[in-house]
């Protein structure tokens, strides 16, 4: 199930600035105040902050699936919608979002073809062996279990070949082995193809293991507490969680977390 | 499986009791009488069945391809929905009881008219669940198409159209006996073959077991047509939606704006009303304009006459018309309710219910006359049968929407079977009783129509056999417009106590 030989190399990613961006939702709530932040390309960027502080506003506004209230967002300059259009983007959300009728195969596939990407059957079969579903071709969503199904949410986004990567809380349902293995093995993938990646995770463990940089957001409305940089190797060395390091930076993140907390 | 055999052959049994029962009256041919008569009759009847099953189907298609185009339009551009909406609505409010003898003097003799009206029974009853189906997506699934940079173009084609199959199988089930019933009361307005001609002639000839025949004949067909369409669902792998008759997100408007999206489409009917007549160059003589009609009620000589005409009829067919559509709601959802209380006994009625649903009712409004007499009871009856199956299927399968862990945690609190239904399965069923009576209200102005021009001669449906028959089309115009508005209005006033009814026991019922 682990990845034979290297990933293929990709454009690279893309830089996006938000700038004064700020989401009110109808009903009143503010789920984001002005919010300035550069994420830079190539780089993995974690997102940890209470529940309902707007980890999943902000994925949406940066997707260009939710018109912002305020401010703006680009990629390279460009407008979200338009990094949409040029295929340079996917996601993996909270709800892995399979289509039922499709088979998992089908369902990986369909970004690319979303996407308007050439198909690339290896590509695909290569990426269901790396989330652990190799054998699970045919089934359909329905006989796959909650964490089978947002690994191959997973899969579906990394077979698009984004230069944007969004994943919101995608371990969420994955069990704690399955989950340690997919942070060691999905990083080396997303860094050959110099991807950039913004992932929301409420463990802080994950966050320091999988990102080069940790944003801790505060309680809603999300305001930037502290911004950690990582300076772990990469790839991650085994055991690198038992390292004074780590548990420093995890330590870090997690007092900025209580301390953003009322 | 033994259930599903039990509720046919119960059904068989009580047809044969009640024959028996009635036997030496003239009322009721069992089932080997009519068998009999079947055999008897083969070549006349198969011919018919040819000549009506031919037209119904080209009406199925052509009505349900209309459907399946405006749905896609309506996705595709959902500014227009509120709009296909409301025409497709007016359009499936004309009695087919008028529009039958307009068609036919404008298709002039043959099968037009027959196809026509064939297609028009059948488009609402598909767009309808449709539009719900296409709408029924989780966002999720849009965003991912939407985060890969494609439009609406590629939801519909990737996703909507997929997920909404099952609601477009479901719509088409409904059809089959909708497109043979439409072809039928087509037939009735003059035409020289088919079973809605042999109906006709066997009314009048009070030839019982004929009537009975034609009536199986009829119902048998639809019921394989239905059946058929069900097994290409379960072939396609597209189970029966989870919900049918959802309205499918009505506009969550501040009413104002609704208010004027009823004026727009108040106006807009007489306007495109007047355009296709010039458009079509149709015959003044036989196609009225609106401002005809209008000038009619209000300054001709005898719009006095005309207003006292109308009024009366009107209030004839209301008298009908009520009693018999809230009887059919009352009977269909408290035998559901009922039934939630006795499972095993809804086991044997669920498919028996499901099959006489797809069965064109109309057909057997003959036989209703015949049992019940010319009289109120016969009508009321016709009316109250038309409302009452679709209600009872609807309102079982919404108790069967109650929500499964709400009914796990009455069940940990020992909660009776009579607990259990009213605070959990009645305000469940609640959703799909509202669409159903939404549903019933053309569908009984077209029974009650039919069976006052059939049979009792009175009220609004002999006012328009009569005016055609005496070629007094700006009588029967102002019929089709009365009727229309009348059901238009109905179903609008029912959704608005819907969406109130909602808000408080289904909200999730009204989201997107
Ligand atoms: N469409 C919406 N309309 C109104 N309020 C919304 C909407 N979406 C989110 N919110 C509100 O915005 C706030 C932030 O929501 P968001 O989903 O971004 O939180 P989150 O940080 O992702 O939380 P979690 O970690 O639980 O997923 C919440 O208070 C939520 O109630
Ligand atoms: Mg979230």
């Amino acid at each position: 199930m682990a990845a034979d030989g290297a990933w293929p190399s990709g454009p690279g990613g893309v830089t996006i600035r938000c700038e004064g961006l700020a989401q009110r939702f109808a009903g009143g709530v503010t789920a984001l105040a002005p919010l300035d932040l550069t994420i830079a390309p190539g780089l993995t960027t974690a997102l940890i902050g209470p529940s309902g502080c707007g980890k999943s506003t902000l994925l949406r506004l940066i997707a260009g699936l939710d018109a912002p209230s305020g401010g703006r967002v680009t990629a390279d300059g460009r407008p979200p919608a338009q990094i949409c259009r040029d295929g340079e983007v996917a996601l993996a959300f909270q709800d892995p979002s399979l289509l039922p009728w499709l088979d998992l195969r089908r369902n990986v596939a369909l970004s690319r073809r979303l996407a308007r990407k050439a198909a690339d059957p290896a590509l695909v079969e290569r990426l269901i062996g790396l989330v652990g579903l190799a054998g699970f071709e045919t089934s359909r969503p329905a006989s796959l279990s909650g964490g089978m199904r947002q690994r191959a949410a997973i899969a579906r986004a990394l077979a698009a070949e984004p230069r944007l990567l969004l994943l919101d809380e995608p371990f969420g349902a994955v069990d704690e082995l399955t989950r340690r293995q997919l942070a060691r093995e999905l990083p080396p993938l997303w860094q050959a193809r110099g991807a950039t990646v913004l992932l929301v995770t409420h463990s802080v463990e994950e966050a320091v293991l999988l990102a080069d940089r940790v944003l801790v957001l505060s309680p809603r409305p999300a305001r930037i507490v502290d911004d950690i940089g990582v300076p772990l190797p990469r790839p991650r060395p085994a055991g690198i969680t038992d390292s004074p390091a780590f548990r420093q930076l995890t330590r870090r993140a997690l007092t900025a977390l209580e301390g953003g907390a009322p | 499986m033994t259930a599903r055999l039990a509720g046919p052959l119960l059904l068989l049994a009580l047809w044969q009791g009640l024959a028996l029962l009635t036997a030496g009256r003239f009322l009721i041919a069992g089932p080997a009488e009519v068998a009999a008569w079947l055999a008897d009759q083969s070549g006349l009847v198969l011919r018919a069945l040819a000549v009506t099953g031919r037209n119904a189907a080209v009406g199925f298609v052509a009505g349900n391809l209309a459907a399946v185009l405006l749905a896609a339009l309506a996705a595709l551009w959902p500014r227009s929905r509120g709009g296909v909406l409301a025409l497709a609505l007016v359009v499936h409010c004309l009695p087919l009881v008028a529009t039958g003898p307009i068609l036919r003097v404008l298709l002039g003799p043959g099968e037009g008219p027959q196809i026509w009206i064939a297609a028009l029974a059948v488009y609402y009853t598909t767009l309808i669940p449709l539009l719900a189906g296409l709408s029924a997506t989780p966002s999720g699934w849009l965003d991912l198409v939407r985060v890969h940079g494609r439009g609406r173009l590629a939801q519909l084609v990737h996703v909507r159209a997929r997920a909404a199959l099952p609601y477009l199988l479901a719509g088409l089930q409904i059809a089959v006996p909708a497109a043979l019933l439409g072809a039928m009361v087509g037939e009735f307005t003059g035409a020289e073959r088919g079973l809605g001609v042999l109906t006709i002639r066997f009314t009048r000839a009070l030839d019982v077991p004929a009537l009975w025949g034609v009536a199986t004949v009829a119902a048998g067909v639809a019921l394989a047509g239905y059946g058929a369409i069900g097994a290409l669902g379960r072939r396609l792998g597209a189970p029966p939606p989870p919900v049918i008759l959802s309205l499918g997100a009505a506009p969550r408007a501040p009413w104002r704006r609704q208010a004027g999206g009823a004026l727009l489409v108040l106006l807009a009917v007489p306007l495109l009303w007047w355009a296709a007549i010039e458009a079509l160059a149709l015959n003044p003589f036989f196609v009225k304009t609106p401002a005809e009609l209008w000038l009619a009620l209000t300054s001709a000589p005898d719009s006095a006459l005309r207003r006292a005409t109308l009024a009366g009829a009107g209030l004839q067919t209301l008298a009908f018309l009520l009693p018999g559509y809230l009887a059919g709601l009352a009977l269909g959802a408290g035998l559901a309710a009922l039934l939630a209380l006795a499972p095993a006994a809804g086991q044997v009625v669920t498919p028996l219910a499901l099959a006489m649903r797809a069965i064109p009712i109309i057909t057997t409004a003959p036989l209703i006359v015949l049992a019940l007499g010319r009289g109120a009871a016969g009508t009321v009856a016709i009316v109250a049968v038309m409302v009452f199956f679709p209600t009872l299927v609807a309102c079982r399968y919404g108790l069967a929407q109650a929500p499964g862990r709400i009914m796990d945690l009455m069940q940990c609190h020992a909660a009776g079977p009579w607990a259990r239904l009213r605070h959990v399965q009645l305000p469940a069923m609640l959703p799909a009783l509202f669409a159903s009576a939404r549903m019933a209200v053309p569908a009984a102005v077209l029974a009650v129509t039919v069976a006052e021009w059939l049979a009792t001669g009175r009220g609004l449906g002999q006012l328009m056999a009569l005016s055609a028959s005496v070629s007094d089309y700006t009588m029967l115009w102002l019929c089709v417009a009365l009727v229309t508005l009348a059901s238009a209005a109905g179903y609008a006033a029912i959704a608005v106590l819907e969406r109130r009814v909602l808000a408080v026991f289904a909200p999730e019922q009204l989201v997107r």
